[in-house]
């Protein structure tokens, strides 16, 4: 069995109109045996910025916090907070330092940029678990049910949705892909990232 | 058309291959693999017989191309998590499976019948080769309902479970994958055979078998008792099945439970998990099974949604 | 402070005297006064950093003495002072720029650049066997936080940043030129002269597009940053200008 699927777990992330959403599902797993059903794969990175960590819980929690060590010292030493895509490729570098011997986690990052103009822009990307970055238009995807859930959203997805219509899109999406998944499931978190605020709601889920 | 066992008794691989080619033109000639023996050959000539790979070992080429134990990577994969469990009480038999159909991580279908019901009062589970249970149990209903017409009685559960036993048997090392429950109601009551794929055939009170089996096994062991009412008998199936179907990956989805009584076996119903999870049987909200359903406000793991509602 | 390489004797060269000051930077910023003057004035639009040129002789092919230099398309760094300690300076600047586009996918904002060239002035002045760059740069750049900003770092390694400065020689003078003539909406046209003018003060021999270097800044306008797509080169904010611009600058 591949290491990438031995604890389960998968992260969406899509675009809106001046909104991302970000969502994962709940389940830590140890192969087929259902650990917790509470494991959050998603974390802020600033006020605008989430990034989903699905793949292997252990390097899981190494690399967030590694993320929040570089993190924390570029806004200390640019004293400015750090942009969406300047994020990308910080998490693109970390991963690739590890070229021979990577995390077995394919980030998935969700945030708004801030535009010259003092608009906001939304802003999505995921990486191999070896740094390749994917900038995506409509939705990114990892873990175990990222087939599953590139089925579903390739169907409901449309362009320019309101907050609460890629709420409802994503929470979708997310759902009926992880039912069809053996590893993914067991609750889910959704957080729609918008100019004012950021809305995190817990979904009911299949349970099985 | 001989069994399989002749088929392979010459020696020569050239000879073997065309004993097989011959044996698929025959097939393709013989009307009797159509209209009333639908597949199942014609049974006066025995055990029905199948083409296999023109090669000189159609078993090592079939290991190495489908679902074997020991090959994860194979080409063919054939729906391998399941849970069912069968346990005997006062009341009768009680059996209850899960309905999830998994190819690798891919959630194939919920909504399998992974009880095969044999005749009126013959059982059988389904965990292993999906289309191997189906198969044989039909297979395995059809000499049933010939042994009734030759003895004018039905046919016991150890008998019926045994003619399973040896005809997987022998076909033993070609493949077959099945672990299933043979559960009816004969002249010596409530009865339960486990027969496998290896030719295991066991008799006994209460078994559970497939992925999720532990998981069941936990919590039939800790509920059972001979003198169950039919009522605490029929919950402790589907409890144990939800908990398999929680924990286990590869179960899931709906339970369907079976009792079989004196007159027969007789079909309870079809429960979806996640309702047993967050409802229960009688569909009321807040008393399903879910631990996190019953502990809800009661603890500072779980406290009350309005205390976490973040927004 | 003894090292496993250098034994015991390997001390600093840069040490307190018993009043505290570090003589060594002292004596590596008179080295910097003797140096030809430089310039930088931040305008209403950008920045101009100017410098005066000299060679030891006619013969030196002077089109090939930079003073001047492009760190990366948004930063540019004159000096005065001793050009091979600059030189380093510039090469280890180049490589910073560099590996923080590596890391982020984007240049140095002005800040970050001088505080990692300050902090490889600074270590001069604290390890064994090295002495102080004998320079000082003024560091001008654009960044999309900031806009455009001019730093001024020295020998000790500390750095301020200035709406105008000067450095070299005529520094004291250059200054006082420039807090008369400096207002804050100048524009990058009247900056550009003024810089100039300020050159010309105290300036030694004729003043031509081969005696001056001039490097500018100029700030995109929003319309520039906004079609940016994911993946495209940022376009120069810093550039030097060119022998025929500064001829025509000094016409006029």
């Amino acid at each position: 069995m591949s290491i990438m699927e031995y604890n389960g777990g998968s992260v969406v992330a899509m675009v809106g109109k001046d909104c991302v959403a970000i969502a994962s599902d709940l389940r830590l797993g140890n192969q087929a045996l259902g650990i917790s059903s509470n494991f959050q794969k998603i974390f802020p990175v600033t006020d605008r910025i989430y990034v989903g960590l699905p793949g292997l819980a252990t390097d899981l929690s190494t690399l967030r916090e590694r993320f929040r060590f570089r993190v924390n010292m570029y806004t200390i030493k640019e004293e400015r907070e750090i942009e969406p895509e300047t994020f990308a490729r910080l998490v693109s570098s970390t991963l690739y330092e590890h070229r021979f011997g990577p995390y077995f986690i394919e980030p998935v990052i969700a945030g708004l940029s801030k535009t010259p103009s003092g608009g906001v822009e939304p802003f999505i990307a995921a990486t191999d678990l070896i740094g390749c970055l994917n900038f995506a238009k409509d939705f990114v995807v990892a873990g175990t049910a990222s087939a599953k859930i590139f089925g579903v959203a390739e169907g409901l997805w449309e362009p320019n949705l309101e907050p609460e219509d890629l709420f409802e899109t994503i929470s979708q999406t997310l759902m009926n892909a992880v039912d069809r998944d053996a590893f993914s499931g067991w609750g889910c978190m959704v957080h729609v990232i918008t100019k004012d605020r950021v809305i995190t709601r817990t979904l009911k889920a299949r349970m099985d | 058309m001989n069994s399989l066992a002749e088929k392979y008794s010459t020696t020569s691989p050239l000879s073997k291959l065309r004993k097989a080619q011959q044996l698929a033109e025959d097939e393709e000639l013989s009307d009797a693999m159509w209209g009333s023996s639908a597949g199942f050959g014609s049974l006066a000539k025995g055990i029905p017989s199948f083409t296999v790979a023109p090669v000189p070992d159609p078993a090592a080429f079939l290991r190495l191309h489908t679902d074997d134990h020991a090959d994860p990577n194979c080409r063919i994969k054939i729906q391998h998590g399941t849970t069912t469990l069968a346990f005997r009480y006062k009341g009768g038999v009680i059996v209850a499976v899960d309905s999830r159909a998994t190819a690798g991580s891919y959630v194939a279908s919920g909504t399998v019948k992974k009880v095969i019901e044999i005749n009126p009062y013959l059982l059988g589970t389904m965990a292993g080769g999906a289309a191997d249970c189906q198969y044989w149990e039909t297979y395995l209903g059809m000499h049933c309902r010939l042994h009734e017409l030759r003895n004018r009685e039905r046919i016991s559960v150890s008998a019926a479970s045994k003619y399973l036993s040896n005809l997987v048997y022998s076909y033993k090392g070609m493949g077959l994958s099945m672990g299933t429950m043979i559960c009816g109601w004969d002249k010596t009551g409530p009865c339960i055979f486990y027969v496998d794929s290896d030719g295991t055939r066991l008799k006994g009170d209460l078994f559970s078998v497939g992925s999720g089996s532990t998981f069941a096994y936990g919590v039939l062991d800790q509920g059972y008792h001979w003198d169950l009412t039919d009522e605490e008998a029929q919950e402790l199936g589907r409890r144990s099945i939800y908990a398999a179907g929680h924990r286990d990956a590869f179960s899931g989805n709906t339970c369907n439970l079976y009792h079989v009584k004196q007159d027969g076996w007789h079909f309870i119903g079809n429960y979806d998990l996640s309702k047993l999870h967050y409802e229960g049987p009688n569909n009321v909200a807040g008393q399903g099974y879910g631990y996190d359903v019953r502990t809800e406000g009661r603890t500072s793991a779980n406290p009350p949604p309005a205390a976490t509602a973040t927004a | 402070m003894a090292n496993a390489n250098g034994g015991a004797y390997s001390y600093s060269l840069t040490v307190f005297s018993p009043s505290g000051k570090l003589v060594q930077i002292e004596h590596a910023l008179a080295a910097v006064s003797q140096g030809t003057t430089s310039l930088g004035i931040k305008a209403s639009n950008g920045i101009v950093i100017a410098t005066e040129k000299k060679s030891s002789s006619i013969l030196v092919d002077d089109s090939m003495l930079d003073k001047v230099a492009v760190v990366c398309p948004n930063i540019g760094i004159v000096y005065s002072g001793m050009g091979p300690d600059f030189r380093v300076l510039i090469a280890k600047a180049r490589k910073s720029a560099q590996a923080y586009w590596k890391m982020y996918g984007e240049y140095p904002p002005t800040r970050v650049l001088t505080q990692e060239i300050a902090a490889v002035m600074q270590e001069a002045t604290q390890s064994g066997g090295v002495r102080p760059y004998g320079v000082s740069l003024l560091v001008a750049g654009w960044d999309i936080t900031r806009g455009p900003t001019l730093y001024q770092v020295d020998p000790s390694g500390s750095f301020w940043a200035w709406k105008a400065s000067a450095i070299g020689k005529n520094m004291v003078n250059a200054k006082t030129f420039l807090e008369k003539r400096y207002n804050d909406d100048i524009s990058l046209e009247d900056a550009i002269h003024t810089a100039l003018l300020t050159l010309k003060e105290g300036f030694e021999g004729q003043m031509t597009e081969k005696t001056i270097e001039i490097g500018v800044v100029t700030v995109p306008t929003t319309a520039e940053l906004e079609g940016r797509q994911i993946g495209d080169r940022p376009k120069p904010t810093f550039r030097k200008l060119s022998e025929e611009e500064v001829r025509d600058y000094l016409a006029l």
